[in-house]
């Protein structure tokens, strides 16, 4: 990977009773989660990296440009943080035009990232007026519309019932696809990582750890749509999923947590989906094989060696797709 | 009647002038207190609020000396003026400036300690320097508290006699101020002199400090809210 297309860190910050250290490269493409229990340090390593905290020391470089002595207002990062800090003293507009304005953003794209967010009809409230969720969506939205160069969120699910959840999430994968933007997510939750993450980058006890994979993916067409459904084939089988798509589109779908791999297929299964997929040798990881699946590599946890070439069945409980920022879930149905 | 006048009009002028003078001085100072880390802050916080509790007296005592011809100000001032600074109007504004402190100083810094580090940090993200975070951000939030600096500074300096009468003196269109006048007033006996700028003065007094609590009963608990 190129120096251009990382933003790479060496950092130690020693707070009071708290250290946090370590060096990490991050591709500057999709969405890497930030995970770790709380207290771990995440918020601290993304606070560092947008230069919020002046007495870390070592480097932060992004891309070719060195950042390390950059204060945080010529970083251009986006930064969504977890309690909002929307101006309580201007309009929901005001807020959004803040860093527009000082980013000279074209008014096309202020207009794009107001439509693409849903904020028409709040622009003239004050943030005292918002719910939770509309304060979120005007947070990333403040943040996209001074055209950063990487999304930075803390935690930006935190204190949202789950209803909010889901009203919100499409937003960010909206913001990431939409705008080409690199996302750096601090999360803790299992759910938000399974479904956003490219990647994961653990946090424990202010130490930072090795990057990992994130969870499995595969890229299919659209094969049928139509009827509240979208319709893939697998290796022969026809898989469905409750969403709105066209036909060609190109959708992800990610098997998620708790996957299982056997030997033959399991017959009548509540699982959400059975894939069939050809065995591809052992993953670096422990406890994790590597399985191909419509030309697709990818690993998933595996207790034993399996020859190469050898047929299994991919047995996922949950699976869910993707496209653009929808999202469709499928916990127990599958097609026949 | 412009004689009657005199001292209304030139303790406004001493009390408008000190205000625009403290406010920017209490600005960056005041931003300084709420925002500093630095082991210095309680010993400036405490000179900042010494003119609270020093008597009058001996705060005028220490500022005649230092506007005294031979002190290194005084001398300064002479030769750029070529008058005195103590017993001169400049020398009044000089001394109003120092006894009115606490009262500029105080409640900006409760106002910017109540404004917060976060959103701050939030403006800088979005691409404003510090001075532009300040401006835009601090500033309209502690607005009220600006206003409460303003106005206690302005009757405050209004109502002062010990530093003034210590400075000053008595000179007609000079020093004479309200607070003077009255004790003048009183000294001759004339009575009904007294009456009509103490009874102005307290009245003004009393509307001003309604006016501060009203103002800060709307922002709650914080002053700057």
């Amino acid at each position: 990977m190129s120096a251009a297309e990382v933003l790479s860190f060496d950092l130690r910050l020693e707070l009071p009773g708290f250290t946090l250290q370590g060096a990490a490269e991050i591709p500057l493409r999709g969405i890497t989660v930030i995970s770790g229990s709380s207290g771990s340090g995440k918020t601290t390593l993304l606070r560092a990296l947008a230069g919020l905290e002046p007495a870390a020391r070592g480097h932060v470089r992004f891309g070719r440009q060195d950042w390390t002595h950059l204060p945080p207002e010529k970083r251009q990062v986006g930064f969504v943080f977890q309690d909002g800090r929307l101006f309580r003293h201007m309009s929901v507009e005001r807020n959004i035009r803040y860093g527009a304005r000082r980013r000279a953003t074209p008014e096309s794209e202020l207009r794009e990232v107001i439509r693409a967010l849903d904020l028409e009809g709040m622009l003239a409230r004050r943030p005292a007026s918002l719910s939770g969720g509309e304060a979120r969506r005007v947070a990333l939205a403040r943040a996209l519309a001074s055209r950063p160069r990487v999304l930075f969120l803390d935690e930006p699910m935190v204190g949202l019932d789950p209803e909010r959840r889901g009203e919100v999430l499409p937003y960010i994968t909206r913001a990431a696809d939409e705008f080409g933007l690199a996302v750096l997510y601090v999360s803790h939750s299992q759910f938000e990582k399974g479904l956003l993450a490219d990647r994961e980058l653990p946090v424990a006890g202010g130490r930072i750890g090795a990057m990992r994979d994130g969870p499995a993916r595969l890229e299919l067409p659209v094969a049928e749509a139509g009827g509240g459904q979208v319709v893939f084939r697998v290796g022969g089988e026809r898989l469905a999923l409750p969403g709105e798509g066209e036909v060609g589109q190109l959708w992800e779908l990610r098997p998620g947590h708790g996957s299982i791999l056997a030997g033959a297929h399991p017959g009548a299964t509540t699982a959400a989906a059975v894939l069939p997929v050809v065995a591809a040798g052992r993953d670096e990881a422990p406890r994790r094989v590597r399985v191909r699946i419509e030309g697709q590599e990818f690993s998933v946890p595996g207790e034993r060696d399996y020859a190469p070439g050898e047929k299994l069945w991919l047995i996922c409980p949950r699976l869910r797709g993707r496209w653009r920022g929808g999202w469709a879930r499928q916990e127990k149905q599958r097609a026949k | 009647m412009t004689d009657a006048w005199g001292p209304v009009w030139l303790s406004l002028k001493l009390a408008g002038l000190t205000t625009v003078i403290l406010l920017a001085i209490a600005l960056p100072l005041a931003w300084w207190l709420a925002r500093s880390r630095s082991p210095l802050r309680p010993f400036v916080e405490a000179v900042t609020a010494l003119p609270l509790v020093m008597p009058p007296t001996v705060l005028g005592f220490y500022l005649l000396v230092l506007m005294n011809p031979d002190s290194p100000l005084g001398r300064a001032f002479v030769t750029i003026t070529g008058e005195t600074l103590a017993f001169s109007f400049p020398g009044l504004v000089f001394a109003s400036v120092i006894y009115s402190f606490p009262f500029a100083v105080q409640p900006l810094q409760t106002a910017f300690q109540s404004v917060g580090r976060g959103v701050m940090e939030a403006a800088s993200t979005l691409g404003a320097s510090r001075l532009d975070a300040f401006r835009t951000v601090a500033l309209p939030l502690s607005g009220r508290g600006l206003l409460t600096a303003a106005v206690l500074t302005f009757a405050h300096t209004l109502g002062e006699f010990g530093v003034v009468l210590m400075v000053g003196g008595n000179i007609p269109g000079q020093t004479r101020v309200i607070s003077i006048e009255v004790y003048s007033a009183v000294e001759t006996l004339d009575y009904a002199r007294a009456h009509q700028l103490s009874a102005g003065l307290l009245a003004f007094s009393f509307v001003t400090l309604v006016v501060v609590y009203m103002l800060n009963r709307r922002g709650g608990v914080h002053v700057g809210g």
